[in-house]
């Protein structure tokens, strides 16, 4: 391996930032820090995107990688070792710089910083925690910090760390051990979530430990974060979802991401991928965390063994809610928080203005608009005073195809940008095809 | 015969306005508030006052509004104050008669509609200052000067400079509102004020800066190379940053799009 040590740093940002892009997790939120005086840097719990990249994403942090060196010999990675692409390595002098430099001119909300595996994991692990340190405590920067926990590393070394950083994650990278054999034939299942309860437990441990002394030094603040690779091996949604739903579970993860697979690599044992990478497949992993996260929902519910993959023309939310028409429509005047949660069209800040206005007057459905309620989909589910805004039947086909017609356009941008189909009159204008044919036999 | 109080652009002003208002003791069907230099058509039938800035009068609608609606009302009003809406002065008069009468829960009251267009002016503002805490771009002038321009819809610098004086509480800035005319400094480790700024000078020697600046080049640089080439997606990105707030950031200076 050839390591280039005379590029200049912008070239070195080039190469080790390209490198990095695959990573997803770029978000800035999950913690509260005030900034202290005379120095740089503090952190909004929000989350604040400072530009956005061609592909639509948010670039909040410098995201990089310290060296793109790896050990590793994975499949689907840029950087696996037997790759020809140059080689090279920042200085934690060069991180630091870099870092102080961009935030003083608001270009990012704080550093993101992961490697590829140098010589060894605790060798890797030991640079990391040399460049953090030297950021906060020679540079004092306060700023938003995420770092990658590498596998393999030392406990008292990932714990040192942990109490430099905001975040710390480690990505599993494919949900099954099986998968993980087939394309990273370095790591094992338990290398990577051996340090993931350690973290875990850090968290817990710190928490009670704050409240005894508000000094204390807090440990990965900003919680933990992981990633999971969607579509190069033949895990299907479900498999997916209850791996998701047990991480959030018996690991606090704070984040799960999804990344469509995009295949950088010519190998035997990864999938061609024709089409481009499955935009549509990772939305709809999206949508359903968010279901888990902030709706109350079990990934049981809205997969099964029988129905393993997501409906390509409905969100999660609207396919479950069209299986379990028994409890709609709901009376949004009276309805529960959880209730009115479930319903199409409805989110949790909506929900929430809900509770808060009808407590002063009944609702109606101008006013339900006005709150922000997506009518054109939550119309088929709720009633105001005990009526419905159109007569409606609540029939699976009858709502089925009138939600499919708004539903398709959204399907077909994210599924297939870039290209061109012929229009179809009853795709595109929305006219109920199958539902007036049936009305004519009867 | 109605009469409309024409009230300087300003929270003080508009809540003199409102005092005036008020007190005339018309009714409050047979006034309405508006802004001086607005270029409304002036109504028929119509009777035109001007009201001056009076700092006890705007204090006594605040200390009211503070008692007897709530904090949370009073906040809202300051911000509505600050909107891009061209009648948001007549607006506060109107959420303010529904606030007096019902207390602090009106500003949950969303089936309202004066408290609805209150709340859409509030989001509004609430949304462009968040989007500007990230998209502010400052350029280093000599003398470790930090400079920024921006050109916001609403009047956002009184909300957008709490949060930097808390980030860069030990640097030297100055934001400065293109629209308006005026600027937030902020010297080292002290609080910030506002200034009108009308002299054009410094806006020359701040691109002569920004043309020098290494880091400019390493962050377009960094966004060039961050970004999937499988998954470009114009729309999205539009979503998220708007064109108008391009035009003020480095990154976008050969153009308004990613080429």
């Amino acid at each position: 391996m050839l390591i280039q040590e005379e590029l200049s740093v912008q070239e070195k940002l080039e190469i080790l930032s390209d490198a990095a892009k695959y990573d997803v997790a770029c978000t800035s939120s999950g913690v509260d820090r005030k900034g202290k005086a005379g120095t740089l840097g503090n952190a909004a719990a929000c989350g604040i995107c400072h530009s956005f990249s061609a592909d639509g994403r948010c670039i909040s942090l410098l995201k990089i990688l310290f060296t793109n060196q790896c050990i590793y010999d994975c499949k689907y990675c840029i950087n696996r070792c037997s790759n020809d692409v140059v080689r090279t390595a920042f200085t934690p002098e060069e991180v630091c710089q870099l870092t102080i430099q961009f935030y003083r001119r608001n270009y990012i909300e704080g550093l993101f910083l992961s490697s590829g595996i140098l010589h060894s994991a605790n060798y890797t692990m030991d640079l990391i925690y040399q460049t953090l340190k030297k950021l906060r405590e020679e540079y004092h920067f306060h700023g938003y910090i995420h770092v990658k926990a590498i596998p393999g590393a030392d406990p008292v070394l990932i714990e040192k760390t942990g109490f430099l950083a905001d975040r710390m994650s480690i990505n599993l990278e494919l949900p099954t051990a099986d998968g993980l054999k087939k394309l990273a034939p370095g790591k094992s299942r338990s290398k990577i979530l051996t340090p993931m309860k350690q973290i875990q437990k850090g968290i817990t441990a710190n928490r009670y430990e704050l409240m005894e002394y508000k000094k204390a030094p807090s440990f990965v603040p900003a919680g933990q974060s992981t990633q999971m690779i969607v579509g190069a091996t033949g895990e299907n949604d479900f498999q997916m979802m209850m791996v998701a739903e047990a991480l959030y579970q018996n690991y606090d993860l704070k984040r799960v991401f999804y990344s469509a697979f995009v295949p950088v690599n010519q190998d035997s044992s990864l999938p061609a991928l024709p089409g481009g990478p499955p935009l549509l497949r990772e939305h709809r992993l999206y949508q359903a965390d968010w279901l888990m996260r902030f709706y109350g929902f079990q990934a049981g519910e809205l997969l099964s063994e029988d129905r393993p993959n997501f409906n390509v023309f409905l969100d999660p939310k609207c396919d479950w809610a069209l299986r379990h028409l028994e409890i709609f429509p709901v009376e949004v005047n009276r309805a529960d928080y959880y209730t009115l949660l479930r319903v199409p069209g409805m989110g949790v800040k909506s929900v929430k203005r809900i509770i808060a206005a009808r407590r002063n007057g009944p609702l109606d459905f101008d006013a339900l608009k006005k709150i922000g309620v997506v009518l054109k989909r939550a119309l088929y589910f709720i009633t105001c005073s005990g009526r419905m805004m159109y007569p409606i039947k609540i029939e699976e086909d009858f709502i089925t195809s009138h939600l499919l017609g708004e539903e398709q356009k959204k399907v077909w941008d994210i599924g297939s940008s870039g290209t061109f189909r012929q229009l179809s009159l009853f795709d595109d204008m929305n006219v109920p095809a199958l539902t007036d044919l049936r009305g004519v036999r009867l | 015969m109605k009469t409309v109080y024409l009230c300087e652009n300003s929270v003080e002003g508009i809540l003199s306005g409102v005092y005036a208002a008020w007190t005339s003791r018309k009714g409050h069907a047979n006034v309405k508030l508006g802004l001086i230099g607005d270029e409304d058509t002036m109504e028929l039938f119509c009777q035109y006052e001007e009201v001056p800035v009076n700092a006890g009068h705007a204090d006594k609608v605040v200390r009211a509004i503070r008692e007897k609606i709530s904090e949370e009302a009073y906040i809202v009003v300051y911000k509505a104050a600050l909107s891009k809406e061209r009648d948001r002065g007549d607006k506060i008069y109107r959420f303010l008669i529904y606030g007096f009468h019902l207390g602090a829960k009106v500003v949950h009251m969303l089936q309202v509609p004066e408290v609805f267009e209150i709340f859409q002016m509030c989001r509004n503002i609430d949304n462009e200052t968040h989007l500007l805490t990230g998209f502010v771009r400052f350029v280093e002038m000599e003398g470790d000067l930090l400079v920024s321009r921006i050109g916001p819809k609403n009047d956002v610098l009184v909300l957008l400079a709490p949060h930097f004086m808390d980030r860069l509480s030990g640097e030297n800035w100055v934001i400065y509102d293109e629209n308006r005319k005026k600027a937030v400094m902020h010297p080292a480790l002290r609080p910030w004020f506002l200034v009108d700024l009308i002299s054009s000078e410094w806006e020359e020697r701040m691109k002569k800066a920004s043309d020098e600046d290494e880091y400019e080049a390493l962050f377009q640089c960094f966004r060039k190379s961050i970004s999937i080439k499988e998954r470009t997606n114009p729309v999205c990105q539009r979503n998220h940053m708007p064109l108008r707030y391009r035009a003020y950031m480095p990154e976008f200076s050969h153009g308004l799009k990613d080429s």
